[in-house]
């Protein structure tokens, strides 16, 4: 590749300053967007996971089977 | 009612279809976006020529206007929703109404950031209070006011009514704002500055554009189902379905 | 027993509001304290200039009353939430709307009266011309009524919530926005010799439309926080 078009693209004509760090707020903010209710869905399903294996220790007293989380 | 909504619209709104429905959808609307977002940007910053007067740095507007348009129809949406749950109480539109608005308030983050980044070097100054700006300003409180209001109630579906009916007061105020801030840009002379695009549009710099709109709107829909799909999952967290789903079953 | 007429129920509301406001009478003295000592601030803050006072007088007396009027309206549903009365309207016959606007009223004539009495003196302290002042006494009570109805439905809306009063503002103040550039732009015309009866008149129609909206948006909103 030539590094010499590869620089003058990354300089933009100047307005690097300004340019990349406006493209880099576009691509950071969607990606928390993203990110965060995946998280949010993992804690979830974990915290689901946790109150049902609780619920079936607790029902039968003989033998006990608690669901195996996934 | 039911007469002229046809069934399949009246079945996706049960959580349990709804669920299935976008979690098939999700990973190829997100495809989707990835990859016209890639194109859009190849032709906006490789393709696309220079502009006669801004030079390379309105290459801002391949984001900063689709991110503006996503602010306002998102917002649009999220009205029409807020409508539907409160005429009609359906819970799929009071959870389509409220996660719709984080991720709007996210691309008016984005609206405003990047037009003062865009705005620095083009007019000198980091902000400047005309109509689009201030308008869009107001939309980002609009958008935090319905998030914290929907906090802010114990029960989440009674919090999601309060804050539709919030959403649906502050439709009105939009366009209100922008002509009382075009007014008074009229009577403090001096500081308007008309922020306006490159000098023309020219095909090479319009189609990224439009690629970059249709890119924004895949991703709205996918983070918008995976959104709704988690808040579901919480809403019914007592139904069978939910628990099928925790403990690693498949939907029937 | 044969059932009140309309009238009588509007004057009888009001009646009540006035009377409790009058017997928590230091509370109507809060915002008009507020209000001095915040405008008081601002020479402290810019200097004593007279020129640059003068620029700015129009917009500090308006925010200032306006974030007095913020304070205060909190309090507009607070004690019939507690003691139960505010459910005890919604049910009862008379039309809620109606009865919540005598509500607004109620609160408007204690809360936003006073800070409109001494609005010239505020504004005096920052050297507004007196040639103007008129026309900020009409801005404000053209304007404060607004503020009241609009943060009437908003306080409905929070009703019962574990809500701050940072919230309210968040709500309230984008909505407020296109008032306070009206008003203020009415005072501001004023100071420059230009003509000022448009935005007047733009104020006029939008408390026009907003006292026989805002007190059906409230009784829905309430109806919205009540139903639990």
């Amino acid at each position: 590749m030539n590094t010499g078009s590869l620089q003058h693209f990354f300089a933009m004509g100047g307005y690097a300053d300004y340019l990349w760090p406006a493209y880099a707020v576009f691509f950071i903010v969607l990606f928390v967007d993203f990110l965060a209710p995946q998280l949010r869905r993992r804690r979830l399903l974990r915290e689901l996971r946790g109150r049902l294996a609780r619920k079936a220790a607790r029902q039968p007293r003989q033998a006990p089977t608690p669901t195996e989380p996934v | 009612m039911s007469k002229w909504i046809p069934l399949w619209l009246h079945k996706l709104s049960s959580p349990p279809t709804f669920y299935r429905f976008a979690g098939a959808l999700r990973p190829w609307l997100l495809a989707l976006a990835l990859l016209t977002g890639a194109i859009a940007l190849y032709g906006g910053l490789v393709l696309a020529p220079a502009d006669y007067q801004q030079g390379d740095a309105y290459r801002i507007i391949f984001i900063h206007v689709p991110s503006a348009w996503m602010s306002l129809f998102i917002y649009g949406v999220m009205g029409f929703a807020a409508f539907l749950a409160l005429v009609w109480r359906i819970k799929l539109a009071e959870v389509v109404a409220m996660e719709s608005a984080p991720i709007g308030a996210a691309f008016t983050f984005i609206t405003l950031v990047t037009g003062s980044l865009w705005g620095k070097p083009m007019w000198g100054t980091w902000w400047t209070w005309d109509a689009r700006l201030t308008s869009e300003l107001v939309l980002l409180f609009l958008y935090l006011g319905v998030i914290g209001l929907y906090h802010a109630f114990e029960d989440r579906r009674q919090g999601a009514r309060a804050a539709a009916f919030l959403a649906l007061i502050g439709i009105i105020n939009v366009p209100i704002v922008h002509f009382s801030v075009n007014w008074w840009n009229t009577l403090h002379q001096g500081s308007t500055i008309r922020l306006l695009g490159p000098s023309t549009i020219a095909p090479g710099m319009l189609w990224p554009l439009l690629t970059m709109m249709l890119a924004t709107k895949f991703y709205y829909l996918a983070s918008l189902f995976g959104r709704v799909r988690t808040d579901l999952l919480d809403l019914e967290s007592g139904k069978d379905w939910v628990r099928t789903i925790a403990t690693g079953g498949t939907l029937q | 027993m044969s059932r009140p007429g309309l009238a009588t129920a509007c004057a009888a509301m009001l009646r009540r509001d006035l009377t409790l406001a009058w017997r928590r009478r230091g509370d109507i003295a809060m915002p008009v304290l507020y209000a001095l000592i915040v405008t008081m601030l601002f020479p402290f803050a810019l200097g004593p200039e007279d020129t640059l006072l003068q620029r700015i007088a129009g917009g500090v007396v308006l925010v200032t009353i306006l974030l007095a009027m913020l304070l205060a309206l909190d309090a507009m549903f607070s004690s019939d939430i507690e003691d139960g009365s505010l459910e005890q309207l919604v049910l009862a016959p008379q039309p809620l709307a109606l009865m919540l606007a005598m509500k607004i009223l109620a609160h408007w004539l204690t809360t936003a009266l006073p800070l409109i009495v001494i609005s010239p003196l505020l504004a005096g302290m920052l050297h507004l011309p007196t040639a103007v002042m008129p026309v900020l006494v009409l801005a404000l009570l053209l304007s404060t009524p607004m503020l009241s109805l609009l943060g009437a439905i908003l306080v409905a809306l929070t009703a019962g919530t574990r809500r701050s009063g940072m919230l309210l503002a968040l709500m309230l103040l984008p909505l407020c926005v296109p008032v306070v550039i009206f008003a203020a732009g009415a005072v501001a015309a004023s100071q420059q010799g230009l003509p000022w009866l448009a935005p007047i008149a733009w104020l006029g129609a939008a408390l026009v439309l907003l006292l026989v909206l805002a007190p059906l948006a409230c009784a829905a909103a309430l109806r919205i926080a009540l139903d639990a």
